[in-house]
């Protein structure tokens, strides 16, 4: 049984020592959309529930944002045709536009947080080309738990060894941002 | 006391037992049928059949519960048409497409530096609906339960609740933007409601009450109206009070039409009942059943008619009231055989072309046989076709009770929510986006008060002997007509069962289409041979693609059974009382 018991506990040590820690976000924020879906604008509602200091801008440009005084840059990640369309741009034009942002906040040292809101409604070719530009940037991933039912996620987090951490209802990002972004 | 405790569950069991029902995508029944694009609607339409309301009790019951299950689709802010077959024979055509207000022109619109475009999504955009006023039409023609009764479900659904399914939450998410702009309290404190969520709507309990406990008139000139005047007062609407109380729904008898035996009864333009009519009249000159569903001359075939007599619809298809249009000639079979000569069955027609094939239905008006019409040889000008988005909106319900009678209706806003102007509980139609969008000289759909605009909804229902076989329909914008001919076709061409059917994948013939839009499914040298041989544009979707429409469809066997499929595009059921 005691062997039983310290087998286990080597385990948990081992894992231990694999999993990322959880980062402290510090504000003001900056967030913006990656691929211009409602997501962005169901994250601003949530920040702006949990009381950060934000700023919301769903295009903003790497010269536009240096221009502010951010210590965190929050992209929320999901490809919406629609939302493109909207916004007069096309994917490619938007994965340079969040990789030029992200570059710009890594060499800044601002952190990068990446969140994808909407699951698995969300999931598709462009949506997972933003992910896999994006991933080397982060410093935490935040996902949908339905998102990740083809292990996407499961495989960026073996690849990037950076804090991921999983939900399953939008309403509980609010929690999230409550207890990473509140520094 | 044991014994009164015995009793009471025993009354309870048998109460329960017997107000049972079936709900699931393909059901089988003799004691009634409803088959709507959801199941909660649908079942809604069942338990009125088995506490023994008839199909128009039941049709009203389903209608006001879309509203609170679906309030994307349609609802009290909204238009629609009903046919109706009765047991005893008659037929009728319920129009409560919604009505243009008033003040709603194009010299208002500029002189506020407005376009219908910038409108299409505000206050402005709404015309007067239709709804409320065509369940009460419906209920006079022969329903047997108290008005109030066939509201409660729809008040139960709204105060309890509904579990959100995949369309719900995905048509919330795709309008998120504009919803946090102008109904942020539909949303879920602010955020999209999610699949398993439950949702309620308790200002649209209290609306629906006052409907249930004031009267249908309430809408149109009471507390409701009132309510709706206000609103559009204070957020620059078109609508007034007096344009509420001006409202009227009107009861027609059905236009009729065949195809290979079966009697197709179907709706009065504005809406495209003379089309589905033309295009099954062209048709009937193909000899459909020696091919199959995915033989490519078959595709080719339908789609080909399909977007000829969409060419036509944009002629001859507008507000009865205010055109006289040749509805007679456009829905005879021979004006139908001068249109069948209009296929090459080799090559498809160049998209660039399609408004140089305008069939002339005036001369066959009167009954004029198409050789001596081809003689004299007509010709027209081509109007431009306007591309313009049609969203996978609106909705339909089928119902057949065990006395014999039938009602098929679809209802819609237009687009998923409408305007996006929300008002206790529910949302306004935008059916201003359906006129053209600045004035034409000759045009049919030029904005006018007053008017019934054009819309491709067409609830259908086809006989057999006398008897109802088949009762059909859809939403889905543009793709109406197509997905409705394909349902025809499949069931009395290839013979297909009904759930089949709705199942088989979709294409659409649609003259703002340059290619052909298919829903993926057909073997790939059908789709090759579309493509290289007859030339065609090919554009596949996945399958299955809402896009297509949500189609369900009840068909009456010859022993009395019904047969339901709900639409498997959007979660849809079938559901029946339990034999």
């Amino acid at each position: 049984m005691k062997k039983v018991f310290v087998l286990f506990l080597m385990v948990i040590l081992v894992f231990s020592a694999f999993a990322a820690e959880k980062v402290n976000f510090e504000q003001p924020i900056m967030i913006t959309s990656g691929g211009q879906s409602p997501g962005a604008l169901q994250m601003k509602v949530l920040a702006k529930s949990a009381k950060l200091d934000y700023a919301f801008e769903k295009t903003i440009s790497a010269d536009e944002f240096g221009a502010g005084n951010f210590k965190t840059l929050i992209i929320v990640i999901g490809a919406s045709g629609k939302g493109l369309g909207a916004a007069g741009i096309d994917i490619d034009a938007e994965v340079a536009r969040v990789e030029g942002l992200a570059a710009f906040a890594k060499e800044n040292g601002i952190k990068v947080a990446l969140f994808q809101l909407e699951g698995a409604a969300r999931r598709g070719t462009s949506t997972d080309l933003i992910i896999d530009v994006l991933a080397p940037y982060a410093d935490a991933v935040f996902f949908k738990a339905d998102g990740n039912e083809d292990g996407k996620f499961t495989q960026l987090e073996s690849d990037y060894p950076v804090f991921f951490e999983s939900f399953e209802k939008t309403s509980d990002v609010k929690g999230i941002l409550t207890s990473n972004f509140s520094n | 006391m044991r014994k009164v405790f015995l009793v009471i569950l025993l009354s309870f069991l048998v109460v329960c037992v017997g107000l049972a029902t079936v709900t699931a995508q393909t059901v089988a029944s003799s004691l009634g049928m409803v088959a709507a694009v959801n199941p909660y609607a649908a079942e809604v339409g069942a338990k009125i059949l088995e506490e023994g309301g008839n199909a128009l009790d039941a049709a009203i019951a389903v209608s006001y519960a879309l509203g609170v299950v679906e309030p994307y689709a349609s609802g009290l802010g909204g238009e629609g048409y009903a046919i109706i077959s009765l047991a005893s024979g008659e037929k009728y055509a319920v129009d409560f497409k919604a009505m243009t207000p008033a003040a709603a022109t194009y010299e208002k619109l500029k002189e506020l530096g407005l376009k219908i475009s910038t409108v299409n999504y505000t206050p402005k955009g709404a015309l007067v609906p239709g709804i409320p006023a065509g369940t009460q039409k419906v209920w006079e023609l022969g329903a047997t339960m108290p008005m109030a009764e066939l509201i409660q479900p729809a008040i139960d659904l709204a105060k309890n609740g509904i579990i959100v399914n995949e369309t719900f939450a995905q048509t919330v998410s795709d309008g998120y933007e504009k919803l946090i702009e102008s109904a942020p309290d539909f949303l879920n404190d602010g955020l999209a409601w999610e699949v398993g969520d439950l949702f309620t709507n308790e200002d649209l309990a209290e609306t629906l009450e006052i409907i249930a406990q004031e009267g249908v008139d309430s809408f149109y000139t009471g507390t409701v109206a009132e309510k709706i005047a206000a609103f559009m007062a204070e957020n620059d609407g078109f609508i007034t009070a007096e344009d509420l109380g001006n409202y009227v729904a009107y009861v027609k008898e059905p236009i009729h039409g065949t195809y290979r035996g079966y009697d197709l009864y179907v709706p009065h333009p504005p809406v495209s009942g003379p089309q589905l009519i033309a295009v099954m009249n062209i048709l009937e000159n193909f000899n459909l059943s020696a091919l199959s569903w995915d033989d490519p001359l078959a595709v080719h075939i339908i789609q080909q008619v399909l977007t000829l007599e969409d060419v036509d619809r944009k002629y001859y298809i507008s507000d009865p009231d205010f055109f006289d249009l040749p509805i007679n000639g456009f829905t005879s079979k021979e004006f139908a055989k001068m249109r069948f000569m209009e296929i090459d069955l080799a090559k498809a027609i160049d998209p660039d072309t399609y408004f140089d094939h305008i069939g002339n239905a005036y001369p066959y008006e009167n009954g004029e046989i198409y050789e001596r019409v081809m003689l004299e040889e007509a010709s027209k000008e081509a109007l431009a076709a306007e591309d313009v988005y049609e969203h996978p909106s609106t909705t339909h319900f089928s119902i057949v009770d065990k006395y014999g009678n039938a009602v098929s209706w679809t209802q819609t806003i237009s687009s998923f929510w409408g305007t996006s102007s929300y008002l206790d509980g529910f949302f306004f139609n935008n059916e201003i986006g359906n006129f053209a969008s600045s004035y034409r000289e000759g045009d049919i759909i030029n904005l006018t008060p007053g008017i019934r605009v054009r819309t491709t909804i067409c609830p259908t229902i086809i006989e057999k002997d006398g008897k109802v076989k088949y009762v059909i329909g859809t939403p889905g914008g543009g793709r109406i007509i197509s997905t409705i001919v394909q349902l025809i076709v499949d069931v009395i061409d290839f013979n297909m069962p009904i759930d089949q059917a709705v199942k088989t994948p979709k294409f659409v013939g649609y003259s703002s289409y340059k290619d052909v839009r298919i829903e993926s499914g057909y073997p790939a040298e059908t789709i090759d041979f579309l493509s290289e041989v007859l030339g065609h544009k090919i554009n596949e979707y996945a399958y299955p693609d809402l896009f297509f429409g949500g189609p369900n469809i009840i068909s009456v066997e010859d022993d009395g059974m019904m047969i339901g499929a709900g639409s498997i595009r959007r979660n849809g059921a079938a559901s029946a009382p339990e034999m």
